[in-house]
């Protein structure tokens, strides 16, 4: 019989979550005390407005100079300072030939954490990719003053695939290769430095009964930071594959999730640990050296979780749905820590979930 | 047996001391009859007690009455919506962001009167016996309502042709052992599909003194759609019906929101003054009559009720059209949910 009083969540360590929604808002909710403080929004950046709804976002965070990218409708990418939302840059059109169609929505953004090492004119890369396939990797300066149109130092486009939707784009920890994957769009893995393309998966055999399940990825997640030959996808099947490109092109473990489709995925730092999370709001974190499911996150969440990040020191993961609720966890209890609600409907939106480690010099600024 | 003593002990000792602040619970008894004994015992108790009480209370408040003097403060019952768990989706009246919000989502164009609603009607595969009844008493209070015979179509399919024929809302009746028992509620182009249990229905004939609908378009009554989810279907019930009510057809359909279960009524009413001095003033009056509240006395609405009347409540709301496998759920009731007998979520 499920518990039929109230507990009280206990609050969270003092923490910084960034977190973006589809009226193109950018919102930052902080947790200040440190223990059992309980966070709350404290900045909201941008006006409310359907038009501008972010798609995708990726943070730099450096301690001198921080930056945060952004995707909006309409292909405009803009790149703020993550401490008090300043726009520095924003770039209308990454895609270089021709205009933007307006079906092609940009779907995976990633900045570039390596630096120049000319600090004359700080420049920073961005790797965009779009539902239709078109990647392309562009570095642009960054002057001190708000500039429209950017010169762009050097800009790459290719296509990843050549028919279907890319849903789901990730770059590994040390930058040099990036996986696509979509809906009849098997995983890609490319060099980008090189720009090949050097491994595809290959969709598992027919089942007993004969039936063949179309492909359809909904997210993925290298599975470390330092190599890059792992990765974890999750499938509209509601099925988590973990791939290994040095193995064989067939995923190597492949399990079972509840029933809808796995939305969000992401790793956690000691390399074998994932958290899932499904389109009917189910939290989980899994093993993946076994396969073997660890443990739900059970809290009162209601609504598809389109995303999870993990605090880079502290034990806590925070997930952000469709129920407009950003939900801050324990890893190791799997309980809930705190949740807040935003004051969003919520529609076809986009939550990412970016974490930033606090830093106690930057709070008082 | 040494231990039954000590229990026997135990509650005779407290029994004398007088139900002070030692008083034992009678779940601690481990013995049905004695526990079933105490429980009687202090029940017993507490309903004499609570009988004093209000002796006491109408006594004052006759006494009070009689010297001419205030009664004494009526004390406020404690109910369940009273002590409601306090919920951070409420919607303000201030927020605006909940009204970009509306702005944006996908019932703004008919709620904004661009463009008309135009509902069709279908059922489950097989459909029998109350089912063809309940639905053509939709078809009589939703205007602008059709009904099409669902035959074998995949649901899917019917949400692409119903999209191509431009209707704004498809609604799937469900019926279960010869009974509707389900509502489904999908929002074209790509609104959401809200899923709703349907309960306690009487049909019009079976309505006691019924009377009969007419065609104008009726008013639409929302209660109590507090939070965010209660807004948002609330906003998605209100994009079924259009948004030009014609008062002088004094016909009102309510939706009514308590604890969670939606109850649907439809009215035909009229206002009447009663204790004119002049005779009755019956006679056809719309709203802006009740202005004009002369010195024949109160003015009252009567209501007459009509059609079908039946209960709602949400199990889920998914994003998109109606996808069973490959859907995302923007609500969806789960167990761990209910850990309070006073939380609700509409």
């Amino acid at each position: 019989m499920p518990r039929t009083s109230t507990l009280e969540c206990p609050g969270c360590p003092p923490i910084r979550a960034l977190t973006f929604d589809v009226l193109g808002l950018v919102k930052v909710t902080e947790a200040r005390s440190k223990e059992g403080g309980i966070p709350k929004v404290v900045d909201r950046w941008g006006e409310p407005d359907s038009s501008k709804c972010i798609l995708a976002a990726s943070i730099d965070d450096r301690k001198s100079g921080p930056l945060l990218a952004i995707a909006r409708k309409g292909g405009l990418i803009e790149i703020l300072n993550p401490l008090n939302g300043h726009p520095c840059l924003s770039i209308s059109n990454i895609i270089d030939n021709g205009p933007q169609p307006g079906d092609d929505a940009i779907v995976g953004l990633h900045l570039f954490k390596k630096q120049n090492l000319d600090l004359s004119s700080r420049s920073c890369t961005l790797l965009a990719c779009t539902t239709k396939g078109n990647a392309s990797m562009r570095s642009v300066e960054l002057t001190s003053s708000h500039a429209d149109s950017t010169s762009s130092v050097s800009s790459r486009t290719w296509n990843v695939c050549a028919s279907g939707n890319i849903l789901c784009s990730q770059v590994d920890g040390n930058e040099n290769y990036a996986l696509f994957g979509g809906k009849g769009v098997e995983v890609n893995v490319w060099d980008l430095e090189q720009g090949t393309k050097i491994w595809t998966a290959k969709s598992p055999p027919k089942n007993s009964l004969g039936l063949f399940t179309p492909t359809w990825f909904t997210s993925a997640t290298f599975l470390s930071k330092d190599d890059h030959r792992k990765f974890v996808a999750g499938t509209n099947s509601h099925q988590v594959r973990l791939y290994d490109i040095s193995a064989q092109r067939r995923p190597v473990i492949s399990f079972d999730f509840r029933e809808t489709p796995i939305k969000a995925v992401a790793e956690d730092q000691d390399g074998y640990t994932i958290y899932i999370g499904n389109g009917s709001g189910d939290l989980a974190s899994v093993d993946m050296r076994t396969g073997k499911l660890l443990g739900c996150f059970l809290g009162k969440c209601s609504g598809s979780i389109r995303s999870i990040a993990r605090h880079p020191e502290l034990p806590v993961i925070a997930s952000c749905g469709l129920d407009s609720y950003l939900r801050f966890w324990d890893i190791k209890t799997r309980k809930l820590l705190s949740a807040v609600c935003y004051q969003i409907i919520v529609m076809s939106n986009y939550l990412n979930l970016l974490f930033r480690s606090c830093y106690v010099v930057n709070f008082l600024c | 047996m040494g231990a039954k003593r000590k229990k026997s002990e135990e509650v005779g000792g407290d029994d004398e001391v007088g139900g002070g602040k030692k008083q034992i619970l009678p779940s601690t008894i481990k013995n049905k009859d004695k526990r079933s004994a105490v429980h009687a015992k202090l029940k017993h108790q507490k309903k004499i007690e609570k009988r004093k009480k209000a002796k006491a209370r109408e006594a004052a408040e006759k006494r009070a009455l009689e010297l001419g003097e205030e009664p004494p403060v009526k004390t406020i019952p404690r109910t369940i919506e009273n002590t409601r768990e306090f919920d951070e989706t409420v919607c303000k009246p201030d927020d605006e962001e909940l009204f970009a919000g509306n702005d944006a989502d996908e019932f703004s164009s008919i709620l904004n009167r661009k463009s008309d609603p135009k509902i069709l009607i279908t059922t489950c595969r097989f459909n029998s016996t109350r089912g063809p009844a309940f639905i053509s008493e939709l078809l009589s209070v939703i205007p602008n309502a059709h009904y099409y015979k669902r035959g074998t179509y995949d649901l899917k399919k019917i949400v692409e042709y119903a999209k191509i024929k431009d209707f704004t809302s498809l609604i799937v009746v469900h019926t279960n052992r010869r009974e509707p028992d389900a509502l489904l509620i999908i929002g074209l182009p790509d609104g959401p599909t809200a899923h709703f249990k349907l309960s306690k229905l009487v049909l019009h004939k079976d309505v006691k003194n019924h009377g009969n609908p007419t065609s104008h378009i009726p008013e639409l009554v929302l209660n109590n759609f507090t939070t965010r989810l209660g807004h948002r279907i609330g906003r998605m019930i209100q994009s079924l019906f259009p948004q030009a009510p014609n008062f002088r057809g004094r016909r009102v359909v309510t939706f009514h929101n308590q604890r969670d279960f939606i109850f649907f009524r439809h009215h035909r009413y009229i206002f009447e003054s009663k204790e004119s001095k002049q005779g009755d003033t019956k006679g056809n009056k719309d709203k802006d009559a009740k202005g004009e509240k002369s010195s024949q006395g109160k003015v009252v609405a009567r209501l007459q009720e009509c059609g079908p009347r039946f209960t709602l409540k949400l199990i889920s709301l998914q994003h998109g059209t109606f996808d069973a496998k490959g859907g995302e759920y923007e609500w969806v009731h789960k167990p761990e949910m209910d850990t309070s007998r006073r939380r609700f979520f509409l």
